[in-house]
């Protein structure tokens, strides 16, 4: 009875569409999970025996010391940042987000190439004062060196979120306590620490997430991973099953992470708008305590971001001749093309799955939600394995259908761009997918069912009213996902089509292959574009409370 | 009986009560009708209802003679008709004046429109301010404007969900009248919710009292006491 009552609200094309990218997001998950438990492999026994122990190892190392570090790092300048003034604050406050427009891989082989005999440190000491220095003591291909990289270029996640926390909700409790006669030691790690908690560990599961996605920095620096061995089984041995079997491994990890976080953030969430929002009146420091904290965010912000910066600068110079012709630009339309075709259809299919869940507020919407949010958890490299094997599959049930339209029955869809962007859509969906929810949590209902009680429908009313009010989350949703895609390394690298290149497969290639200084232009290229944005976004979301 | 509310139930997905319990209500055609009851009452999720943004878990409810719910079917809130003057009226920000009541007008022609946007800013007495946008118009502008705007279709039902709570008290006085004026020279069906007395004695033709999702009925206004009845909820005819 309640059924039919309740029919006619879902049977727009919303609900249609909503159900279709569910079942694509979904696909190549399942497929994977499915075959870690039917398909047989040859090499598993093997793997699991001899590979797989150093896998665990080499994982559990990279996240427990990447994790403890971008805490220790992200939450003290969050709490230098928004508790005191000190000289430049303003300009840290967002410089030091700026590591994140440096993929770890690109920093990973700049700093090799700072670091190692031809590089600019060693150079400098052999030529200018003689000095032979130990190899060892400037090896940075290493376990540690990779944790290095990751903590320095991932930690603003961290950052980001305890800072915005903090900014915005700490300030009667951080007053309070200051009132009661703590010094600023005991307040960050008996009141900031502990009341940051659901944040902090908001902000170090993305660190891990990224961690276990990575693939092109522990390759360079020849640290075997998850991404690495799926790469390697599956090209190497060419082994897809084992690959599978690799994946599904990896996925139970990221859903253990994922439990993990639900049950250390605790109830409360991390940001729970309280209505009144009062900020933190910083502190203003002088004498030496205000250049240790400038020296402190300094440092940061020139390991993470200015040296490797200045250095591929440098090195842009010297190549640039010698880089920029016509094959580069094909690779920069192609850069730009797979980002922009990619971002548009995440920013669509976002805004149904984004519309028909705030239509209903019902268990069936909130879980097409969840699972739209799931595939940014995911690894790329499985991703990539779960979408190569539907796209197979489909093509084999098509050979039939190419056959008859006199076409050659080869593998067609699973060559083609068009497996690459699905890929992406479905890696990078849940980042068009918060900015544009959050776009119409702002706008909330009301202007919604106004326009329907003027007796427009849902669609229409999505394009005369919804669409406009939330232009600015469609634009600013499209742009992360334009910057995540232009970054993005295993998926293209596994999944582009044949003699396809990307600004990041070329970067990647070119410092594979021991040319360093080649990789530099696309490299810049994709650092400049975003530190552009995140420029943008900082400006944006400063003045957003006014 | 121009609406008929039959046992209507309804509970937000959230809430373990029922939130409307069995209420019943029927309007003549012609009538403006009060629901009068104190904050958290269900006045509001009436209103919903009745539109149908929200869907009743049991009952039924006919307007004009036609069944907009029942165990079988569901008109859509689009296809219902009716004209809602919001509480915080929800002019769409981005459109001026002409434009937001032009919204609704959905079928007529180009001078039609233009020609009808003309009557009722007319009715409302904001003749000169078609080219405004809504930020641009004081509270009690924005209040005439969304009742023009739900007016313009020529709805067969007009719902106003507390239409003077965000106006200070001398405005609401000087236009509780206006606004019964406006209504009565249209001739459209009304139903009205407010938490003030005075309000409901000022414009509604018959008051009802709503306590706890059910409805109380009142003929006449001066038989309305200070203290709430404790009978059963009834059936009004
Ligand atoms: N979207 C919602 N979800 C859950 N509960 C709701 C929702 N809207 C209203 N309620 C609850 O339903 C009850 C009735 O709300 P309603 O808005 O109809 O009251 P009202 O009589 O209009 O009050 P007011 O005079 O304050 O506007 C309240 O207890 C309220 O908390
Ligand atoms: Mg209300």
């Amino acid at each position: 009875m309640k059924l039919f009552r309740k029919l006619p609200g879902y049977a727009n094309i919303w609900s249609w569409l909503s159900l279709m990218i569910v079942v694509l997001i979904l696909m190549p998950n399942i497929t994977i999970l499915l075959n870690f438990f039917t398909e047989k492999a040859e090499n598993w026994g093997h793997i699991q025996e001899f590979i797989l122990p150093d896998l665990l190892k080499n994982t559990s190392l990279l996240m427990v010391f990447t994790g403890v570090l971008s805490i220790l790092i992200g939450t003290s300048l969050a709490w230098l940042v928004s508790a005191y003034d000190f000289p430049m604050k303003r300009f840290f406050k967002w410089a030091l987000i700026l590591p994140l427009a440096i993929p770890p891989y690109i920093a990973g082989y700049t700093y090799n190439g700072i670091l190692n005999y031809t590089g600019v440190i060693q150079t400098t000491l052999r030529n200018q004062w003689g000095i032979e220095v130990d190899q060892k003591y400037f090896d940075i291909l290493t376990l540690p060196g990779a944790v290095f990289i990751f903590t320095l270029f991932l930690f603003p996640y961290v950052y980001t979120i305890t800072r915005a926390f903090l900014a915005n909700q700490s300030a009667s409790i951080v007053e309070n306590a200051r009132l009661l006669g703590r010094n600023a030691w005991e307040v960050y790690f008996r009141i900031v620490l502990p009341i940051s908690r659901g944040a902090i560990v908001g902000g170090v599961s993305l660190v891990l997430l990224e961690v276990l996605n990575d693939y092109g920095l522990v390759q360079y620096f020849g640290v075997p991973t998850f991404s690495t061995a799926i790469f390697q089984t599956w090209f190497g041995m060419n082994d897809l099953t084992s690959a599978i079997k690799l994946s599904a491994t990896l996925m139970f990890i990221v859903f253990g992470i994922l439990i993990l976080e639900k049950v250390l953030r605790g109830r409360k969430k991390y940001s729970y708008a309280s209505a009144k929002v009062r900020p933190l009146t910083p502190v203003r420091l002088k004498g030496v305590k205000a250049w240790t904290a400038f020296s402190y965010a300094f440092v940061i912000f020139s390991l993470g971001f200015l040296i490797p910066f200045i250095q591929l600068v440098d090195w842009m110079f010297l190549t640039f001749d010698k880089i920029a012709s016509p094959e580069f630009t094909s690779l920069l339309t192609n850069s730009l093309l797979v980002s922009f075709v990619g971002a548009a259809m995440i920013v669509v299919f976002a805004v149904i799955i984004a519309n028909f869940a705030r239509m209903h507020q019902s268990i069936v919407s909130k879980s097409a939600a969840r699972v739209t949010i799931l595939g940014y958890s995911i690894p790329g490299a499985v991703i990539a394995v779960g979408i190569s094997t539907v796209f197979i599959q489909i093509d084999q049930w098509l050979f039939g259908f190419y056959d008859w339209v006199g076409m050659d029955p080869t593998l067609v869809l699973s060559t083609s761009l068009f497996m690459l962007i699905s890929a992406y859509v479905i890696r990078f969906l849940a980042i068009g997918y918060n900015s544009i929810e959050s776009g119409f949590d702002k706008v909330g209902h009301q202007f919604t069912e106004a326009s329907r009680m003027l007796g427009m429908n849902v669609t229409q009313t999505f394009f005369k009213v919804d669409a406009r009010m939330i232009r600015g989350s469609l634009i600013s949703g499209f742009i992360l996902a334009f910057i995540e895609i232009l970054k993005e390394l295993p998926l293209t690298l596994i999944l582009r089509p044949f003699n396809f290149d990307t600004l990041s497969t070329k970067a990647f290639q070119y410092a594979s292959d021991e040319q360093i200084h080649e990789a530099s232009l696309a490299s810049i290229i994709i650092v400049i574009i975003s530190g552009i944005a995140i420029y943008i976004f900082h400006q944006v979301l400063e003045k957003e409370p006014n | 009986m121009y609406i008929q509310i039959k046992d209507l139930c309804f509970r937000y997905g959230n809430s373990k009560m029922n939130t409307i319990r069995n209420f019943n209500l029927s309007v003549n055609q012609g009538q403006i009708v009060s629901i009068l009851g104190e904050s958290g009452s269900g006045k509001s999720t009436i209103l919903r209802l009745l539109c149908g943004l929200e869907t009743p878990s049991q009952g039924v409810i006919s307007i004009g003679g036609k069944t907009v719910t029942d165990d079988r079917s569901f008109v859509l809130p689009e296809k219902r008709g009716i004209g809602m003057v919001f509480q915080d009226y929800a002019l769409f920000p981005h459109m001026t004046v002409a434009e937001n009541i032009q919204f609704g007008l959905k079928g007529f022609g180009r001078k039609a429109k233009k020609q009808r946007v003309e009557e009722v800013l007319d009715l409302v007495n904001m003749k000169d301010f078609s080219k405004r946008y809504p930020h641009e118009l004081s509270g009690g502008q924005q209040q005439r404007i969304a009742l023009a705007r739900a007016l313009a279709p020529k709805p067969s039902l007009l719902l106003l969900d507390e239409p003077f709570s965000n106006l200070d008290a001398d405005l609401q006085i000087k236009i509780r009248s206006e606004l019964r004026d406006i209504i009565k020279k249209t001739g459209i069906t009304s139903i009205f919710v407010t938490h003030d007395r005075e309000d409901s004695k000022a414009i509604a033709d018959r008051i009802i009292t709503m306590r706890d999702g059910s409805a109380y009925d009142w003929d006449s206004i001066c038989t309305i006491k200070s203290e709430f009845p404790e009978e059963q909820p009834m059936t009004i005819s």
